[in-house]
């Protein structure tokens, strides 16, 4: 592991008397490809959203380094954790959830628009991402007329935009046969560890987790103590 | 068995409690303004006298006008409703409930609602009465006496909006069985073809040529004739080219948009022109009938004063120019709910997509204006373009009452920009609930 770009300290997180994580302690290389396993209801989405500073944790610190600088994730408000997943993350869902009404063209732009990037760069941008992930042609149509691969890969197009520098993703392939699957998987790395990010991935196939650099597996909301990688 | 799980997934829980209230509101509100109306004309029906006739027959039509806004919001209320169960709904087909115990159950729960909103609305319409009681017509007060409705008509209001809920709850479920839940099917309004907008003009035109002869003609009940069909007309011309008009805009807007908002509301509102038009449809009406109607009024007032015409004329001129404003506020009433009402729907519907959008960094703040935008933009193009439309419409009325009584026009727009305004407040009282979406995390996902 050569620099690590994000690293959890002791997170807890308590819904009511559950406690989601105990003390989960983990790092994240620069370009490294990490996959998280467990069984169901043992705090894999409850990490992700904490290091990923969708929520905050109940204690413990989440160290962003990106430019020689270090930040506490898990110590800012929500205005500046927004920005954070704007600006610095990536994220793709199990169901892509983009936007319907939108192109898939324009799915991808709006990331970058958000930020404030004028919308032709944006949408220039986006749609080299696009041809890049395969799907040149397909940019003017919406989310409904595309396959459950091809959305997925709209999505890996709209976390990786921004050129965000840690892109998680939930099951990404959880609603796909093994075939896009392999697909998927194939787009996710070569546009993350491949350009030297880093990637998150949340996975109960332990194909897709031995195609990644790295496997932790969590149990009761605590991270096991290293095993064999798969 | 039915009754039993209707209650089972109707009943209120903290976080549905919200949403259950909405429709509930909704119907209470529906209720009293009803029961408001109904109370002004039977104020009318009180009355013996060779007048009265003309006051029947213009609470008619004020009734008949109301009709449109009072279903679409009735009907609003009912989707509302029937969209909070949706997911349940899928959830006991899976656990093996037949289609027909599943229908029996949103009808069943729809009404219930609606019964819980209309008795309250019966309450709430106590507090209305009194002021509406106020309200001169004939150079006095209606009085509060004979503004209340006799028992047994405030049940048979009661029954007859649980009634419109049953039946937008049936409807609604024909429309979820067609398209399955959850997949949005692209409606396009209907390609129009360059005739229509063509057509429509003509009429238009022609309609504005007749309303000029309109003095021609010598009595009261041919010129309302004319105008009951060149109002009616228009009225159904603009129903036809309105999603045509919003989907031409929209495509304008998409292209021209630089900010995500922008984007997002243009491609909402190109998502089902139809759908958005008939959000903001009762406005077209509204506002068309102020301008139409208004300044209908102001004329006949301004001749009638002028022509030292008798006083019975020039109370009744006076009068109809009340009631006309008390139809417009009214129905802008129920646009603004209704709107408020389809809006919670849409942010129900929609909670999955929010919340992750949210989590991608886009502020809730503009999540909401892209919502607002939906609804602003194709309410704006409607209200402005029927007044557009009726003031062609009602030209020569329209040019001579800017001569005879411009201070009428001013007192047109001030009503539009109100309704426009009370419209916006529906949103705004929406806007708690897509931060909500936005700021849950969802368990799965
Ligand atoms: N918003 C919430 N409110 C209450 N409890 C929650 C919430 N989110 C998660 N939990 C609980 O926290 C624990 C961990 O949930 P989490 O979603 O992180 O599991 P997971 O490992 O992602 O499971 P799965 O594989 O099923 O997605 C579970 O017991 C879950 O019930
Ligand atoms: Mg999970």
């Amino acid at each position: 592991m050569t620099s690590v770009v994000l690293e959890a300290q002791y997170l807890d997180k308590f819904y009511g008397p559950t406690a989601a994580l105990s003390a989960a302690s983990l790092s994240i290389g620069a370009s490294e490809s990490l996959a998280i396993m467990g069984a169901s209801g043992s705090g894999k989405t409850t990490l992700l959203h904490c290091l990923a500073g969708i929520i905050p944790p109940d204690r413990g610190r989440v160290l962003l380094r990106l430019g020689g600088t270090e930040t506490d994730i898990a110590a800012l408000d929500e205005r500046r954790r927004s920005q954070l997943r704007r600006e610095t993350f990536g994220f793709v869902f199990q169901q892509g959830l983009l936007i319907p009404e939108l192109t898939a063209l324009e799915n991808v732009a709006i990331a970058p628009m958000l930020s404030g990037v004028a919308r032709r760069v944006a949408e220039d941008n986006a749609r080299q991402w696009l041809g890049w992930l395969g799907l040149a042609g397909l940019e003017d149509r919406r989310i409904g007329q595309l396959s459950g691969g091809q959305a997925q890969r709209v999505a890996i197009a709209r976390a990786q935009v921004t050129g965000a520098s840690v892109v998680f993703a939930d099951e990404p392939t959880g609603a796909l046969d093994s075939r896009t699957s392999d697909e998927v998987m194939d787009a996710l790395l070569r546009s993350t560890t491949a350009q030297g990010r880093a990637l998150v991935v949340v996975t109960h196939d332990a194909d897709v987790a031995a195609r990644c650099s790295r496997t932790v597996h969590m149990r009761d909301g605590r991270i096991q103590p290293a095993e064999v990688a798969a | 068995m039915i009754p039993r799980l209707t209650w089972m997934l109707a009943r209120p829980t903290r976080e549905s409690l919200g949403v259950t209230a909405l429709p509930v509101v909704a119907f209470g509100i529906v209720t009293a303004l009803l029961i408001a109306v109904l109370g002004g004309a039977q104020a009318f029906w009180s009355w013996t006298d060779d007048l009265a006739i003309t006051y029947q027959a213009l609470a008619i039509v004020a009734l008949a006008l109301l009709i449109v806004p009072l279903t679409t919001l009735g009907g609003s209320a009912a989707r509302l409703s029937a969209r909070r169960r949706d997911d349940r709904l899928a959830t006991l087909r899976l656990l093996g409930a037949t289609p027909a115990s599943v229908g029996a159950i949103a009808v069943l729960e729809s009404a219930a609602l609606a019964l819980v909103g209309a008795v309250l609305g019966v309450v709430a319409s106590f507090g209305l009465l009194p002021l509406l009681a106020l309200i001169p017509f004939r150079g006095e007060p209606l009085g509060l006496g004979s503004v209340v409705l006799p028992p047994l008509a405030l049940v048979g209001v009661v029954l007859g909006v649980t009634l419109v809920a049953v039946v937008s709850a049936v409807l609604g479920l024909r429309r979820v069985t067609i398209s399955p839940l959850g997949v949005r099917t692209r409606q396009d309004a209907p390609r129009a073809h360059w005739i229509l907008p063509v057509l429509a003009v003509l009429f238009i035109l022609v309609t504005a040529l007749a309303m000029s002869a309109l003095s021609g003609l010598g009595s009261i009940v041919a010129i309302l004739v004319v105008l009951a069909i060149g109002f009616g007309g228009s009225i159904a011309v603009l129903n036809l080219i309105g999603p045509w008009v919003l989907r031409l805009v929209a495509r304008g807007r998409v292209r021209r948009a630089r900010t995500p908002e922008k984007l997002l509301a243009a491609r909402g509102i190109l998502e089902s022109p139809k759908a958005a038009w008939r959000q903001v449809s009762g406005t077209a009406m509204v506002s068309f009938m102020a301008v139409f109607a208004g300044s209908g009024a102001a004329v006949l007032d301004a001749l009638s004063g002028a022509e030292g015409a008798d006083s019975e004329t020039r109370m009744l001129t006076a009068d109809i120019a009340t009631g006309l404003t008390i139809t417009v506020v009214i129905s802008f009433l129920m646009v603004a709910c209704s709107v408020g009402v389809n809006q919670a729907a849409g942010i129900l519907d929609r909670a999955d997509l929010y919340a992750s959008l949210h989590r991608l960094g886009m502020p809730p703040a503009v999540a909401d204006a892209a919502r607002r935008g939906t609804v602003m933009v194709p309410l704006l193009v409607t209200s402005l373009g029927s007044a557009v439309v009726a003031a062609i419409v009602v030209f020569p009325l329209t040019g001579a009452a800017l001569l005879l009584a411009p201070l009428s026009l001013v007192v047109i727009g001030a009503v539009l920009a109100a309704g426009i305004l009370l419209v916006r407040l529906g949103l705004v009282a929406t806007a708690p609930l897509l931060r909500r979406a936005s700021l849950s995390v969802p368990v799965s996902v």
